[in-house]
């Protein structure tokens, strides 16, 4: 039977909080999986503290958890366990992002999971990984970051480094972890059963290398590249450029993008000037190149206008947009890049579309994140069959925690 | 019938060149995908022609593409689209990179694909995606994070913009599609069918603002998000700080992490001052935090042992490694982060390990990456069933092209 949604029948029971993990399961509710998310009590996700806040409801959160249910349990008593145990029973995937131990330590570790459900996929997401000597260290987005060697890139070349004011380590460690639970589910699909997935910050950093790792090892550490400010140290032009009052990225690497780029300028000498001939001439000439080009850019009429006169010529350039920009783009607009939901508290608001596009289940499903043990009941019902007065008595036990939901 | 790897009977058409397309079926390779990757006479992926080179083979082109078949075919002759129809009709999985609109003038678009292999899942990556004003625009890396707001985020505010020495978009794009593709390939397990997929640098990195978005929405444009060299602009701890020798990432956040930075730094007091009660008022007395974290680190008798220092109380801590001693790190090492590959032309050397840790599936593939058209008579003679006139015949009219192998 085909299903409704490419999920439609995946059952998930996301202990993930913060925002690698939660990225990984929003993406999967898009897909129109089933997912529990298990909150631990009392307070839940911790991004459910994190700004923007509207009558103590977190954009943050809601962006990060539409589409999931909310099961808020005290794990310090065991029937909190038993209930999640019989939800292992019958789930297909387990993700958690707790430090490597620690869900071990509440006695849902993988060993425990896989006996009794082996055909469980069960993905596992942390910093530095669940084995080698980092790996239990806690760490954000940042560490993982630096140890990849990542930071190191970013910020002038006589200078510190500096830090980019975006967690994008977080949501591609997310992006990492569903392309491995998509290949397991393909292959559980085939027959092959359940498995563990590993999946950390560090690896998910370190694998954006695509140059750097192979040329410093190529080359017996005689070549690497190094933060350089504003301008590739190896190429030119590939940098930003200063216009009036914006800057702009200008990349002409081929000999056609050279020649297309002189012309525009109104300046088909600098091909046959001597600074300017090879890649390695722009190189060693190189302010006299910005000089050259951010010259032409401010005498035109406007930055735009600079723009559009090298996209004419098929130059690769691109405004260095504000996050505010962009979400005014007409592009992103049109395309759902930037897209608008609706929060019961919240209303209306902007978050980032759905970067997984599908001939096939193309429409955005109407998702609602949930309140902190929304779902506490129903799960409980529907999934265990547990009765009235069984659940009664785990909320009045303070097993079971769940917030008020607003009128 | 469960298959020996997650791909092992998938069979891959590979239209990609240089890095993000490439970086997907480089991961399906990993998972034992039968790839053939189709390159345009007469030079094939551009990415051969990037350093590091040893005899003309370079390194970046190796690590891009282990495990994959070069089929080398001049698409001007109409023998070449006889051929690729005919693999296309026999394959699983399509991908493609070129500037949108290109492959169909080729003839092989998604209508015409679509036809002759309804089973087939195709996917298309692009800078801007197939849709919307910018789509026909040429693009690299840069131009998407420009576009989305991403790299204004990278830098001092007071100063322009910076770019990271890193196609991290591109790799993350390819793990997007990697993605994608796993949930279709799920689909169509359950008897979904072939679908197509749109897949962009843009929707990619656009899908990393974790924060931004819905704060900048949320109050109305008030509060945008902007560079801010080192230190987070809204919660402290949370940057780089500077050492004698080497500079380090501290963040912390939660209570007890600023417990733990209170202690280490031997400043107990400080936990109890209401100046700095919250991530939030310590970032409104950021001077004074960097003075007392960096003035504690030099104190210290190495960058090591203060860094030690805060491991030991669990705060969030990390070095800002180049690549290079990242490559040298042991926990790196030791789960295969980095890990040491051997090419025909180049012999050994180091690249960025596979970032998909499955449990089934622990040893890694000794992959070896083709040389131009080095499997154009076996494609054609395996999988077309031509016979070795056929073959011959193609070669001499050049529709086939293939590079000498070195003994």
């Amino acid at each position: 039977m085909t299903p409704k949604q490419i999920l439609s029948n995946i059952k998930v029971l996301d202990f993930t909080h913060a925002l690698a993990g939660p990225t990984t399961t929003r993406l999967m509710a898009e897909m129109g999986a089933d997912i529990i998310k298990v909150e631990l009590a009392p307070r839940g996700d911790m991004t459910r503290a994190m700004a923007y806040y509207k009558n103590g409801r977190s954009a943050y959160f809601v962006q990060q958890n539409r589409g999931k249910k909310s099961l808020c349990v005290d794990m310090r008593e065991p029937e909190s366990v038993e209930i999640l145990k019989k939800l292992i029973a019958q789930s297909d995937v387990l993700l958690e992002n707790y430090t490597p131990g620690v869900i071990a330590d509440m006695g849902l570790g993988w060993d425990v999971a896989h006996e009794i459900n082996p055909d469980l996929i069960y993905c596992s997401i942390s910093a530095f990984g669940q084995t080698g000597p980092l790996s239990h260290l806690p760490g954000f987005d940042y560490m993982g970051q630096a140890y990849a060697g990542v930071t190191s890139l970013m910020g002038e070349a006589d200078d510190a480094p500096v830090m980019p004011t975006i967690s994008m380590g977080d949501v591609n460690t997310g992006v990492h972890a569903l392309a491995a639970i998509n290949g397991a589910l393909f292959y559980r699909s085939q027959g092959g059963g359940g498995q563990r997935i590993d999946c950390s910050l560090l690896d998910s950093y370190f694998h954006c290398h695509d140059l750097n790792v192979q040329l410093y090892s190529n080359t017996d550490g005689q070549k690497q590249l190094t933060r350089n400010g504003r301008h590739h140290p190896a190429v030119a032009p590939d940098g930003i450029y200063r216009g009036r009052d914006s800057c702009m990225f200008v990349i002409a690497v081929t000999v056609k993008q050279w020649q297309a780029l002189c012309q525009t300028m109104g300046r088909p000498e600098l091909l046959e000037d001597p600074r300017f001939k090879s890649n390695a001439d722009r190189l060693a000439n190189i302010d006299e190149l910005i000089e050259v080009i951010e010259g032409w850019i401010t005498s035109m009429p406007s930055d735009d206008a600079a723009r559009e006169a090298l996209e004419a010529a098929r130059v690769p350039v691109a405004p260095v947009l504000s996050p505010g920009e962009a979400m005014q783009h007409p592009h992103h607009i049109e395309r759902g890049t930037i897209r608008t939901i609706n929060d019961r508290v919240l209303g209306e608001f902007q978050v980032p579309g759905m970067p997984l596009r599908f001939s096939e289940c193309s429409d955005s499903l109407n998702l609602e994140a949930p309140f902190l043990g929304e779902h506490n009941a129903s799960i409980l019902r529907e999934r265990l069959a547990m009765s009235d007065d069984e659940i009664n008595e785990l909320s009045e036990r303070q097993i079971l925690i769940e917030e008020a939901i607003p009128a | 019938m469960t298959t020996k790897h997650i791909l092992s009977n998938i069979k891959v058409l590979d239209f990609t060149h240089a890095v993000a397309g490439p970086t997907s079926t480089r991961l399906m390779a990993e998972m034992g995908a039968d790839i053939i990757k189709v390159e345009l006479a007469p030079t094939g992926d551009m990415i051969r022609g990037m350093p590091y080179f040893k005899d003309g083979r370079s390194g970046y082109y190796v690590q891009q593409n282990r495990g994959k078949k070069s089929l080398c075919l001049d698409m001007r002759k109409p023998e070449a689209l006889n051929i690729l129809k005919k693999l296309v009709a026999q394959s699983d999985i399509l991908l493609e990179n070129f500037t949108p609109g290109v492959i169909a003038d080729m003839g092989l678009s998604w209508d015409v694909v679509h036809e002759i292999n309804p089973e087939l899942i195709y996917c298309s990556i692009s800078a801007f995606g197939q849709t919307g004003p910018l789509s026909k625009l040429p693009g690299y890396d840069y131009m998407g994070q420009a576009y989305a707001g991403v790299t204004s985020l990278i830098g001092d505010p007071e100063d322009g913009p910076m770019m990271p020495m890193l196609a991290m978009g591109d790799v993350n794009t390819g793990v997007h599609a990697t993605a994608a593709i796993g949930m279709a390939l799920f689909h169509r397990s359950q008897g979904g069918g072939g679908q197509y997929i749109d897949c962009s640098l843009l929707d990619s990195y656009f899908h990393c603002q974790d924060m931004n978005v819905q704060l900048c929405s949320n109050t109305n444009g008030e509060v945008q998000p902007s560079r801010n060299g080192r230190h987070h602009p809204a919660v402290a701890p949370d940057g780089i700080f500077k050492g004698k020798d080497s500079y380090m990432f501290v963040i912390a956040l939660t209570p007890k992490q600023w417990r733990g930075v209170c202690e280490v730094v031997g400043r107990p007091e400080l936990f109890d001052d209401p100046r700095y009660a919250t991530f939030g008022d310590r970032a409104a007395h950021l001077p004074e935090i960097v003075k007392l974290i960096e003035d504690w680190i030099v104190s210290m008798p190495s960058d090591d042992a203060a860094r030690e220092a805060l491991e030991a109380a669990y705060v969030p801590v990390a070095p800002v490694l180049t690549p290079a001693q990242a490559m040298e790190h042991p926990h790196l090492i030791e789960r295969g982060t980095v890990r040491t590959i051997s090419d025909r032309g180049l012999g050994e050397f180091q690249i960025p390990g596979m970032p998909l840790r499955f449990s089934k599936f622990t040893d890694l593939l000794p992959l070896q990456a083709p040389y131009l058209g080095e499997h154009n008579e076996s494609v054609l003679r395996e999988r077309l069933e031509m016979s070795d006139e056929e073959i011959m015949q193609l070669t001499e009219n050049e529709v086939l092209v293939a590079e000498a192998i070195p003994a």
